[in-house]
């Protein structure tokens, strides 16, 4: 079993904040580590972020590769349980946050696909994988046939009414977060416009605050949603 | 989205402690790093997980943390108790660990009762703590706080209530903008953040 992994591309992991990434091969402990920050931030952010499936496939990849080893070793060893044991934790942490995402798919379908779209026209990075697009694609088909289809016995009710006023995340929810760098005044958005409260952060320092003030230090890996 | 007390749990067991194997093995080589080698009666560092799995199948004995001492305990208990701020805790998640420890490992860790309660102290004095500053910073319409030294057990054990209360606030100054009533006493909500109050969050 080896401890560190190649990866090819991963330099587009982290591509804004860390150019150091490139061509530098993550042991696996580090990619453990990227995932559990990525399950963090999409539990607690309360909008998609972007899909980290380098980390995902990577992740996936070395728990087959145990398994694959495992099955290959003799039962009842103490070792193997020890194995099977990491094996399980680490699929647990996958399946979270992948379960994560599509619950906020199924609850953002429409909000979600229309900005994904303007991000194709755009041709600005993606947050959802292909799968996961399928998938979000599937379901809003299946929305719009099941509410067609109700309404229908409703002749007075006008169809379309409902597309209108599409379920969307609060995206000024507070959240608790950790600052991994010094970062310096970030604007709160208090909900009033009017006078702009400006905060620093220092590195390690905790707070909570409103998403809406953080979402794109969220997204480039300066802080941590916890 | 909120968090199970057991997903917090579950990122507090890659913590490593010291146990003493009763067995001989070769290093094992775990996706997330290599432990061991396990020498009887040799100390190795293992992640907690490890450490209370083995400890089950009466294969090690625990080495408390340094901190996990009824002396050093009741210190921190004191200095909590009269500091206006949080303290630093010797561990990120000194609750998890204390739990997980006593509870598998009482007979490997000296006065584990004396422990249990003192901790238990500290968890207390620390959360009416928590609960008064909630009282404040609700109160004052705050729009952010610093609640640094708080673990993530004890950050965690204020979700979803804080942070919904905080919403609902912030829905509240919306609403008063878009009704264009801008009240006399908006300016407080304004420049109100918790660090000009007394109260414990604050760096």
């Amino acid at each position: 079993m080896e401890d560190s992994i190649n990866i090819e591309d991963f330099d587009n992991l982290d591509n804004e904040e860390n150019e150091e990434t490139e061509e530098v091969p993550l042991t696996a402990a580090e990619v453990i580590e990227l995932m559990e920050e990525a399950w963090r931030n999409e539990k607690f952010a309360p909008d998609i972020l972007p899909n980290k499936s380098e980390v995902v496939d990577c992740l996936l990849g070395q728990i087959s590769y145990m398994e694959e080893n495992l099955r290959n070793l003799k039962t009842a060893d103490f070792q193997k349980s020890i194995h099977q044991l990491e094996v399980d934790r680490l699929r647990f942490l996958v399946s979270s946050y992948l379960r994560q995402r599509l619950q906020k798919i199924e609850a953002y379908t429409f909000i979600i696909l229309r900005q994904e779209e303007q991000r194709l026209e755009q041709n600005e990075e993606l947050y959802l994988t292909n799968s996961e697009l399928e998938f979000a694609r599937s379901y809003k088909e299946s929305i719009e046939q099941h509410f067609d289809d109700i309404l229908s016995f409703w002749p007075g009710l006008p169809s379309d009414e409902w597309r209108n006023d599409p379920v969307v995340p609060n995206i000024n929810s507070f959240v608790f977060l950790k600052s991994k760098n010094e970062i310096e005044g970030v604007v709160i958005d208090d909900g009033t416009e009017e006078e702009e409260d400006l905060v620093d952060f220092k590195t390690g320092s905790q707070l909570i605050i409103s998403y809406n003030s953080v979402a794109n230090l969220v997204r480039s890996g300066e802080v941590q949603l916890i | 989205m909120a968090m199970d007390p057991e997903e917090v749990e579950f990122l507090a067991e890659k913590k490593l402690v010291s146990i003493i194997p009763t067995f001989n093995n070769n290093v094992i080589h775990l996706i997330s790093g290599d432990i061991g080698p396990f020498r009887a009666s040799l100390p190795v560092n293992v992640p907690l997980w490890i450490a209370v799995n083995l400890k089950q199948q009466q294969k090690c004995k625990i080495q408390p943390p340094d901190w996990m001492d009824v002396d050093k305990l009741e210190e921190l208990k004191e200095e909590e108790k009269v500091s206006r701020t949080f303290v630093k805790m010797p561990s990120e998640h000194y609750m998890i660990e204390a739990k997980l420890l006593l509870g598998c490992a009482s007979d490997d860790i000296p006065r584990a009762d004396e422990i249990r309660t003192v901790i238990k102290d500290i968890w207390d004095i620390r959360m009416s703590k928590i609960r008064s500053s909630v009282d404040v910073l609700v109160k004052g319409a705050g729009t952010y706080a610093a609640v640094d030294n708080l673990t993530l057990m004890e950050i965690n054990s204020i979700r979803p209530l804080l942070p919904h209360a905080l919403d609902q606030l912030f829905r509240m100054r919306k609403t008063k903008k878009y009704g264009g009533t801008q009240s006399q006493n908006s300016s407080t909500f304004l420049s109100m953040n918790v660090n000009s109050k007394n109260t414990p969050f604050k760096s």
